[in-house]
This record gives structure tokens, C-alpha cells and sequence, in this order.
């Protein structure tokens, strides 16, 4: 670590980690309840709100923390401000605990979620962004102080870099997208299609530009690469990212009441959409595969390329299979869905805050040498068990749509009685994926303060 | 390609992109009225009841949602409405292993969410969910006018026959050796609450009596 503002990277890592084993935690008793529905004090809706804003809001502060650590390096300077920084970090600690007290008290007492000013206190009952508008408004808040205390770094030196130009720009473009989820409509097709673009011009456009920005960060600081080759495909990768991902939201538009021509647009875009991911795969093959010497800090290089390769996977193969409007119509809202947005959040997003946490707190910490044996454990742990999730819900998924979509039997019968094999064996990876989780929040804590064994 | 030309092709081609978007959106937003019934007063409360009750944290609308209970899009045209409040407003005592809890929703509140429902059935969806396609290969085999009655009625819409219909009432393969009585059988159909108390199931008092006698004489058969 060059610059001691540099560390507060690790709170936001430590938070990000710690959400996350209650992410998996909560998904756990999710994935219960769809056997025993009266498993948990909390109804399934809450327990589901939980798993999927818990997952939300640790990718968002481990990009945070990521930035950062980022822009002091690359603009050679310490933060403009850690104060701010600090005060940002402790604020949105703040929020997100007064969020999650909402939710368990609007869990037990469905009542309390009064509307208040027009907009309801505890929920908004409008999925990822269930957070009430006040907190809405809190989460802007933070966003824009951080924003601009990296701004005002970047303006200390001048240096603008290519990584920082695209990291910072997706999250101008993240912040400015949240915006579109922050009003009512009393129609549910035109709330569905705003709902769309900060779900979709989130995680297919602007954290895909954070994706490929932090990925030429991580092999340029791993492996040495010139940095003029890593920007030149990273621009590419992110132009094919935002041509693909811009209109492919019309796969979004084929059936919530919107014009036909949604199926042409979407259908067209939204198949191009794994063009730029298996860029990024290559691309992180390439440089590994041109690089003299040896790599010291081998565990951060395997999870860059793993996330690079579980991206393609499943953002890109696992949404392609069903991303055309012949096949969507059948499979749309299915668990095939969920099998993907499983897989893709764990490629794109998990395993690039994982990676980005090995590459940067070894540094943080000062430590050259860093016993990495937990660091693949945990990998494995996480990666083989999700990998069975999603093989168990594709499986669920595809018993759906033929029984319940092309035969006509009852959803509940479905899933009660023909999926439910599926949803045992899926509770019980996912107690398998919490084991690799353990293990990831204790080596993160401990990760290079003690001196590494030797021959590690 | 230099990185100069890489750079302006990334932002110069995804603000051409955004513009794209934003005629589409324009365009979108002006049909969008035409393809949706009228939003009364009773309809927008009834999307207020959604989101407060945060019914998408387990149902899917518009195929979006939570997966974990099923899709609401075309609910009023898959259950009958009597039915449907009956069961959100306390689920357990229609069916006593759903999986949905009480909670605990006034009769306002239940009456402008099936408000909602309804305005939501009507949205043109470009024909999504489509029909199943192997039922429909399937029907048209009816071998007694009772059986094609069951079918024009959708009646396995809620009841089940040998593992294929909805759950929502009960299962009607062994109907016949329950209740082996065409009487009562058209008596149920006129006035389901007369015979069955807090009956969710809808009186059929369009049939003729000729169909309730052919449906009824139909279901005795179910043995």
C-alpha cells in the first residue's frame, strides 16, 4: 500500500464480508422454506428481501472500498478526504441497519408498512429496491459523497487514468440509474419498465463497466501488464458491454405490456450480450499467459480469472439460453431465471469483490508473503456448491416449464410435489456454499497479519 | 484500433445507444395507455395493497418477481374473484396446507386488490403466459358432454383429476364415490355455501339445467 487512506478500503471489505454471511445465512432459511413454508419466525418474502438486498448492498460497498483503493494509486495522492470517507462508510453502516430493522419489523407486523408522505415507511414491496424512499434518499446521499471525494482526489494530481475514467463512470452511471426506480406509477406496466432500468442498467451495464474496469486494475497490479494494452481492451470490452447491454433491456419488454417491436430489439441485443464477457475471459488469459516471472500473489490471480470465466458463464451462457422471445415465453419467471441470476451475481459480481479483496488486502495490510491455503478452500467451497445450486434449479426450472408452462399442471403442484427433490438437494449446497463463506470471512479478517508459514 | 479510437467508440457508441433508448421509451410510453384498461381510483389502491403487503417478495407479476409462489398476471381469469378473496384474506381456511400466511388484509384492502388483479388481467401481454400447448393437444377428447362442460368451464383451473388440474379446491378423481349423487351434485353447483360452509368455490347459476345435469352425471363418474 502506497497511501494510508488507502485503508479504509478495508471497512468497507469488512462489511461487504460480513453481509454476505448473512446473505447466505438468510438464503439458507429461504431455501428451508420452500419445503417447511413456516420454517422461521419471518415469512418467505422477508427472508427473500434480506437475501437479495444483503446481496445488493455488500457489492456495492466491497465496489466502494475497491474505489477507494483505486483512485489513491492511480492518482498517486492520498483521498481528499478520509474524514469524509469514514463519515460516508459509518453513515451507510447506519442506514442499512435502520433498512434491515424495518423489514423484520414490517415481517412480524405487516401493518407497520404505513404510507407516510405518499410512499410506504418500512417497504416499498418493489423487488432490489424494497428500500423505503427515505432510505433512497440517504443511499443517494452517500453514493454522491463518495463520488465526490474521488473526484476531488483524482483533481489533487490530475491524473485521470484510463481504469479510473471507466470505474468512476460506471458509478456515475449506477448513481444517476438509481434515480429511475424513485418515483410512483399507478400503472404497473410503467412501474415495471422504470423498475427494469435501474435493475438492468445496473447489473448489465453500469456494474459491467466496474467489472471491466477493476478486471485491467487486478492484472496490470498482479501481473505487471502494460497499461495501454489493458485500456484498449478494456474500452472495448465496456463499448461492447453498453451496445449489447443498452438495448438488450428489451428482453425485459417482451411481456409486461409493452409494444411487440420489444421482442425484435431485445432479441437481437440481449443475444450479442456474451460477445463482450468472453472478451474479458480471453483477455484475462491472454495477459496471465504473456507474463514473464513469477506471480506472487497467485490466489488473487486464479479468482480474477475464475470471475472472468463464471461472468461468461453465467451472465453470459446462463442468460443466453433463454434470452430469445421463442424460448422466453415459455420459460419467463421460472426457477430457470433464478438459476441464472444465481450464477451470474456469483461470477460477475461475488467472485470480482472476492478477487478484488485478495489483490488489494495483502497490500493494505503490508504483507509481501501471505498464507493462501484458505483463500482456495474457500473458492472451492463456494464455487463447486453454487455450481450444484445452479445445475439443481436449472433442473427445477426445466420440470417447470414443461410440466406447469407446456402441460398445463398447477404451479403449487409442481413445485410441491415433482421439484421437491430439487429443493432439498439445493439447501443442502447451499449449507456447503455457507462453509466456503466461513472460511472467506475469517481469512479476510486474518488475511496477511500473521507472517506466511514457509513454503506457502 | 488505437486506444484514443477505442476510447471514443465506448462513449460515443453508448450515448448513441442511450439516445435509442430514450425514442423507444418515448414511443413505449405513448401506447402503453391503449394496451391497458382505464386505472380507477379502486385499481391504483389496489397496486398500493402490492406493494405495501410486498406480495412480490414471494409472487411473480408479469413473470418478475419472487419465485416461490405463482404469477399474478391473468390471476382473475385463472380463479374466480369470490374465490381469490376468500383466500387472501385468510388462506389456511380454504386450503389448509398453502403455503401463504394470514396478513391480515382489511375487506377494503382485499376488494381493491382484486381491483388490481383484474386491471392486470386485462393488460395486453403479447399473449404472455401462453396457453399450454400439450393440455390444449390433449382436450378435445372429451368423451361425454359433462367432459366437455368441465373443460368450456376450466374447472381444473382449481380442481385436479388424476394429478392434472389446480389445487386451489378439492381434488376431484374419486368425486363420483364421495358424493355418488347427481342431486347433490347440481345442488352444489347452483349454491356451493348451501352444502359445503364457507364454500371459496362461485355458484354457477348460468348453466341450463340440462348441462348442470350432464356435469353433474360427469362427475359421478370420477371413481
Amino acid at each position: 500500500m502506497k497511501y494510508q487512506s488507502q485503508k479504509i478500503a478495508l471497512n468497507f471489505y469488512t462489511a461487504a464480508v460480513v453481509l454476505f454471511l448473512v446473505q447466505v445465512l438468510v438464503g439458507i432459511i429461504a431455501a428451508l422454506q420452500f419445503m417447511w413454508p413456516d420454517f422461521f419466525v419471518l415469512n418467505f418474502n422477508t427472508i427473500r428481501t434480506l437475501h437479495i438486498n444483503a446481496l445488493v448492498v455488500w457489492l456495492l460497498m466491497g465496489m466502494m472500498g475497491a474505489t477507494y483503493y483505486v483512485v489513491p494509486e492511480e492518482s498517486e495522492t492520498e483521498l481528499w478526504s478520509l474524514p469524509l470517507a469514514q463519515l460516508q462508510f459509518w453513515a451507510t453502516v447506519l442506514a442499512v441497519t435502520l433498512v434491515v430493522v424495518g423489514y423484520i419489523v414490517m415481517g412480524i407486523f405487516p401493518q407497520a408498512n404505513m404510507e407516510i408522505f405518499g410512499t410506504l415507511l418500512l417497504n416499498e414491496g418493489r423487488e432490489y429496491i424494497e428500500a423505503p424512499r427515505w432510505a433512497d434518499i440517504l443511499i443517494v446521499v452517500s453514493v454522491l459523497l463518495f463520488l465526490f471525494n474521488c473526484f476531488m482526489t483524482i483533481m489533487k494530481t490530475k491524473k485521470f487514468t484510463a481504469v479510473q475514467g471507466v470505474l468512476l463512470g460506471g458509478l456515475t452511471f449506477l448513481a444517476l440509474m438509481y434515480l429511475p426506480g424513485m418515483f410512483y406509477t399507478k400503472s404497473m406496466v410503467k412501474d415495471q419498465y422504470w423498475w427494469w432500468w435501474v435493475v438492468h442498467l445496473w447489473v448489465e451495464g453500469s456494474w459491467e463497466l466496474i467489472a471491466a474496469a477493476l478486471l485491467a486494475f487486478m492484472l496490470h497490479k498482479l501481473l505487471g501488464t502494460d497499461v495501454k494494452v489493458l485500456a484498449k481492451w478494456m474500452y472495448i470490452e465496456v463499448g461492447l458491454v453498453m451496445f449489447t447491454g443498452i438495448l438488450g433491456l428489451g428482453h425485459h419488454y417482451y411481456w409486461i405490456g409493452t409494444p411487440a417491436y420489444w421482442l425484435w430489439v431485445g432479441g437481437i441485443f440481449s443475444s450479442l450480450e456474451p460477445i463482450p464477457l468472453l472478451l474479458m475471459v480471453w483477455d484475462a488469459f491472454r495477459t496471465t499467459r504473456e507474463t514473464r516471472g513469477v506471480v506472487s500473489n497467485r490466489i488473487g490471480l486464479y479468482l480474477t480469472v475464475s470471475h472472468a470465466i463464471f461472468n461468461f458463464v453465467g451472465a453470459g451462457l446462463w442468460g443466453v439460453i433463454h434470452t430469445l422471445p421463442q424460448v422466453n415465453k415459455w420459460t419467463h419467471g421460472t426457477q430457470l431465471t433464478t438459476a441464472h441470476g444465481h450464477l451470474a451475481f456469483y461470477g460477475a459480481y461475488v467472485l470480482l469483490i472476492v478477487a478484488m479483496i485478495y489483490v488489494t488486502v495483502p497490500s493494505i495490510r503490508g504483507a509481501k508473503e501471505f498464507n493462501q491455503s484458505k483463500g482456495y478452500q474457500s473458492f472451492w467451497w463456494m464455487t463447486i456448491s453454487m455450481v450444484f445450486i445452479v445445475v439443481t434449479i436449472t433442473a427445477a426450472g426445466m420440470v417447470q416449464t414443461y410440466l406447469e408452462r407446456l402441460f398445463g399442471l398447477d404451479y403449487v403442484s409442481v413445485k410441491a410435489n415433482y421439484n421437491l427433490w430439487f429443493w432439498i438437494f439445493r439447501a443442502i449446497f447451499g449449507v456447503g456454499f455457507l462453509v466456503g463463506v466461513l472460511i472467506l470471512v475469517v481469512d479476510v479478517l486474518t488475511l496477511g497479519k500473521k507472517p506466511a508459514a514457509s513454503g506457502s | 484500433m488505437s486506444n484514443n479510437a477505442a476510447k471514443h467508440l465506448f462513449i460515443w457508441g453508448s450515448l448513441l445507444c442511450f439516445v435509442i433508448l430514450i425514442v423507444l421509451t418515448v414511443d413505449t410510453m405513448g401506447k402503453l395507455d391503449s394496451r391497458a384498461p382505464e386505472i380507477t381510483a379502486e385499481v391504483d389502491a389496489g397496486k398500493k395493497v402490492w406493494h405495501k403487503y410486498d406480495c412480490i417478495g414471494c409472487h411473480t407479476i408479469l413473470g418478475n418477481g419472487s419465485y416461490f409462489a405463482p404469477d399474478m398476471t391473468k390471476a382473475t381469469v385463472r380463479k374466480p374473484k369470490g374465490y381469490l378473496k376468500k383466500f387472501i384474506m385468510n388462506p389456511r381456511a380454504i386450503r389448509p396446507n398453502a403455503a401463504m400466511p394470514v396478513l391480515g388484509l382489511s375487506e377494503k384492502e382485499a376488494n381493491d386488490l382484486i381491483a388490481f388483479l383484474d386491471w392486470m388481467s386485462k393488460v395486453d401481454t403479447n399473449n404472455w403466459p401462453p396457453p399450454p400447448i400439450l393440455a390444449q393437444a390433449a382436450a378435445g377428447k372429451a368423451a361425454s358432454a359433462g367432459q366437455v362442460l368441465f373443460q368450456q368451464h376450466d374447472c381444473a383451473a382449481c380442481h385436479q383429476i388424476k394429478g392434472i388440474g389446480g389445487v386451489a379446491g378439492p381434488d376431484l378423481t374419486n368425486a363420483g364415490s364421495k358424493q355418488p349423487d347427481p342431486d347433490w351434485h347440481i345442488a352444489h353447483l347452483k349454491n356451493p355455501e348451501s352444502l359445503v360452509p364457507d364454500s371459496a368455490m362461485p355458484a354457477f347459476n348460468e348453466l341450463s339445467d340440462q348441462e348442470l345435469r350432464d356435469l353433474a352425471e360427469y362427475l359421478v363418474t370420477l371413481k
